[in-house]
C-alpha cells in the first residue's frame, strides 16, 4: 500500500526532515509511527499526502508513483486517502451529518450515494443519535469520531491519523484507537502518528520510529520505545 | 454534472452574499473603471468623427496664372483626376473666387469697393479620399509639367500650391497622441479592476480557508474548488459591466443632446452600430477582467 525508498526531505539545507527513509506497508496492516515532535513524523504525512515532494526518494501510495504524478492527479489519489487529524477539521457551521456529506459532495457524489452512506458511516462510529449536532455542541471524542467518519465515508483503502488522541483524554482516546481497529478490520490500512505511548504499548502493532529524519526501529508488535 | 451546475451557482450566490460589501466594493470598482472605459471609448469615437470630418477639409488648392490656356488647364486637371489618390478636383473661375470673397465679406462693402480689378486667380480644388495623402500628393503636383506651365507665380511653383502643410501634420500628430493616451488609459483601468477583482476573491479564498483545506483534503478536484471563484469574479463584473452600460445609456439619451445644441458646430454623434460595439466591449471586457483577476487569486492563494 505505502512503498518508500530512500527517501529523504530537506527544507533547509544541512537540516534534513527525513534523511533516507525505507518503508513498506502492506495491505491491511496496522502502523503506528511514532517519534518527538520534530522527528519528521508530518513531514512522513505530508508525503503521503503530496502535499510535498521529496528531495530525493520514490514514494508508492496505492499503486501510484507520487513524484512522477501530475498536479492535476493529487485530488484523486486523495480520494483513496482518509485523514483525521489532531484538531478535527470541522466546519463548525455544519452539522455532523453535513460535514461528512459535504466530504461525498465535493467530489461529485449523487444525492442518493450520500443519503445513504452518511447515516451509515455515522452508525459505525457509533453517532447516530447525533447526526444532526454541530461541531461546538458535541465532545472533544465526538468531534474525532465525526472526523474519522468523513475520512472513511468514502471507503478509502489507506487512513492517515495524525495525532488522532492528542487533544483527548485517555479513556477516549482508548475508544477511537478501537474505532480505528475496527476500521482496519475491514480490511482499510491504518497508519498513525502518535506520540501516545500508553495507547502503543497496550496495542502491540507495528511500530516505526522517528529520530532526526531517521527510521531508528521498526517493528512488529512493538512498543513506543525504551529511551525516553 | 447535473448536481455541480447547481452547487456552484449556490456557492458563489451565497459567497456574493456573504461578503457582499466586499463584494459591493469589487463591483463599485469594476463599475466605474468600465464606465471609464466605456466614456474613453465612446469619447474617442465621437472625437474621430470630429478629427475625421476636420481631416475631410484638408484639401489642396492650386493658384492658376491669369490667361493660363484652357486646354492646359483641363488637361492638369485630367492629370490629378487620373492619380488613384484624388477623389475629385473642382474648378474655380476668377470669377467665382471674386463672387465667394464679395460674399464672405459682405458685411463690410467698402472693403470689396475699394478693389477695382479682380486680384483673385483661378484655383483648382483637390479633394482626397484620404487626407493623409496630401502632403505627399501636394509634392508630386510641384513635378507635374502642365502644373508648371499653368501656374499663378512660375518663377516659384510652390508658392502656387496650398494645403495647410504645418497645420495638417501638427493635427495628425495631435490625433495620434489623442489615440495613444486613450489606449493607454483604458489598459490602466483594466489593470485597476484586475487588482480589486483579485483582491476580493482573496478575501473571500481567506473567509473559506477552512472549507477549502477540507475540500482539499477529501479530494475535490481543483477545478471543483476554483469554479465558485471564478464565478463569483465573473458575476461581480458583469453586474459592474451592466451598471456602467445603463449609465453610459442614460448619458447617451439625457445629456448627450443638450450638449449636442451647446457646440452645433461639432458633430458629436458616435458612428451607427458604436453603441453596441461599445456594450460589446464593456461586457467581453469585464468578463475577462473578472475571470482573469480571480484566475490569478487562485493561483496564488490557492496553490491547488
Amino acid at each position: 500500500m505505502i512503498s518508500m525508498r530512500n527517501v529523504s526531505k530537506t527544507y533547509v539545507a544541512d537540516k534534513p526532515a527525513l534523511s533516507d527513509v525505507n518503508v513498506e506497508i502492506g495491505q491491511g496492516e496496522f502502523v503506528f509511527l511514532v517519534g518527538h515532535s520534530g522527528s519528521g513524523k508530518s513531514t512522513f504525512i505530508k508525503l503521503l499526502l503530496r502535499e510535498i515532494l521529496p528531495t530525493t526518494g520514490q514514494i508508492i501510495v496505492a499503486g501510484q508513483d507520487l513524484v512522477r504524478m501530475k498536479s492535476w492527479k493529487v485530488p484523486y489519489l486523495r480520494r483513496n486517502i482518509g485523514c483525521v487529524f489532531q484538531d478535527f477539521k470541522l466546519l463548525p457551521n455544519k452539522t455532523a451529518y453535513e460535514n461528512v456529506a459535504f466530504a461525498l459532495e465535493v467530489i461529485g457524489r449523487s444525492k442518493h450515494v450520500i443519503r445513504t452512506q452518511v447515516p451509515e458511516v455515522l452508525r459505525l462510529v457509533g453517532l447516530e443519535d447525533k447526526m444532526h449536532s454541530y461541531p461546538d455542541e458535541l465532545s472533544g471524542g465526538e468531534q474525532q469520531r465525526v472526523s474519522i467518519a468523513r475520512a472513511f465515508v468514502n471507503r478509502p483503502p489507506l487512513l492517515l491519523a495524525d495525532e488522532p488522541t492528542g487533544n483527548l483524554d485517555p479513556a477516549t482516546s482508548l475508544g477511537i484507537m478501537s474505532l480505528l481497529s475496527r476500521i482496519n478490520k475491514t480490511g482499510t490500512t491504518v497508519l498513525v502518528a502518535t506520540h501516545d505511548r500508553e495507547m502503543v504499548d497496550s496495542l502491540r502493532r507495528r511500530v516505526i520510529a522517528l529520530e532526526n529524519g531517521r527510521i531508528i526501529r521498526d517493528q512488529d508488535r512493538g512498543v513506543y520505545g525504551d529511551g525516553d | 454534472m447535473a448536481i455541480n451546475v447547481g452547487y456552484f451557482v449556490k456557492e458563489s450566490l451565497t459567497s456574493f452574499r456573504r461578503n457582499w460589501v466586499m463584494s459591493l466594493g469589487a463591483v463599485i470598482t469594476i463599475y466605474l473603471s468600465l464606465l471609464l472605459v466605456g466614456v474613453s471609448v465612446g469619447g474617442s469615437m465621437i472625437a474621430g468623427q470630429i478629427v475625421k470630418s476636420v481631416e475631410q477639409k484638408v484639401s489642396i488648392r492650386i493658384f492658376l496664372k491669369d490667361g493660363a490656356a484652357p486646354e492646359d488647364v483641363s488637361k492638369l486637371q485630367a492629370d490629378l483626376q487620373a492619380d488613384p489618390r484624388v477623389k475629385t478636383v473642382k474648378y474655380t473661375s476668377k470669377e467665382e473666387a471674386f463672387e465667394e470673397f464679395k460674399k464672405s465679406y459682405s458685411s463690410s462693402p467698402e472693403m470689396v469697393e475699394q478693389l477695382s480689378v479682380n486680384p483673385f486667380p483661378a484655383s483648382l480644388d483637390v479633394e482626397t479620399k484620404k487626407p493623409q495623402d496630401v502632403p505627399a500628393l501636394a509634392e508630386s503636383i510641384k513635378g507635374n509639367q502642365t502644373f508648371l506651365k499653368v501656374c499663378d507665380r512660375p518663377d516659384d511653383p510652390a508658392r502656387s500650391i496650398r494645403y495647410g502643410k504645418e497645420w495638417v501634420n501638427r493635427l495628425f500628430s495631435f490625433t495620434r497622441i489623442l489615440r495613444l493616451v486613450g489606449v493607454l488609459f483604458i489598459i490602466m483601468l483594466a489593470v485597476i479592476s484586475l487588482i480589486f477583482i483579485n483582491n476580493t476573491i482573496r478575501l473571500a479564498i481567506y473567509a473559506r480557508r477552512k472549507e477549502i483545506g477540507i475540500m482539499r483534503l477529501v479530494g475535490a478536484s481543483n477545478w471543483f474548488i476554483r469554479m465558485p471563484f471564478l464565478l463569483e469574479g465573473l458575476l461581480q463584473s458583469l453586474v459592474g459591466a451592466l451598471l456602467a452600460l445603463a449609465s453610459l445609456a442614460t448619458f447617451q439619451i439625457v445629456a448627450m443632446p443638450r450638449i449636442q445644441e451647446a457646440v452645433p458646430f461639432l458633430p458629436l454623434s458616435l458612428p451607427s452600430g458604436a453603441s453596441l460595439q461599445i456594450a460589446l466591449v464593456l461586457i467581453i471586457g469585464g468578463a475577462i477582467i473578472g475571470l482573469t483577476g480571480s484566475a490569478f487569486a487562485l493561483r496564488r492563494y490557492l496553490k491547488v
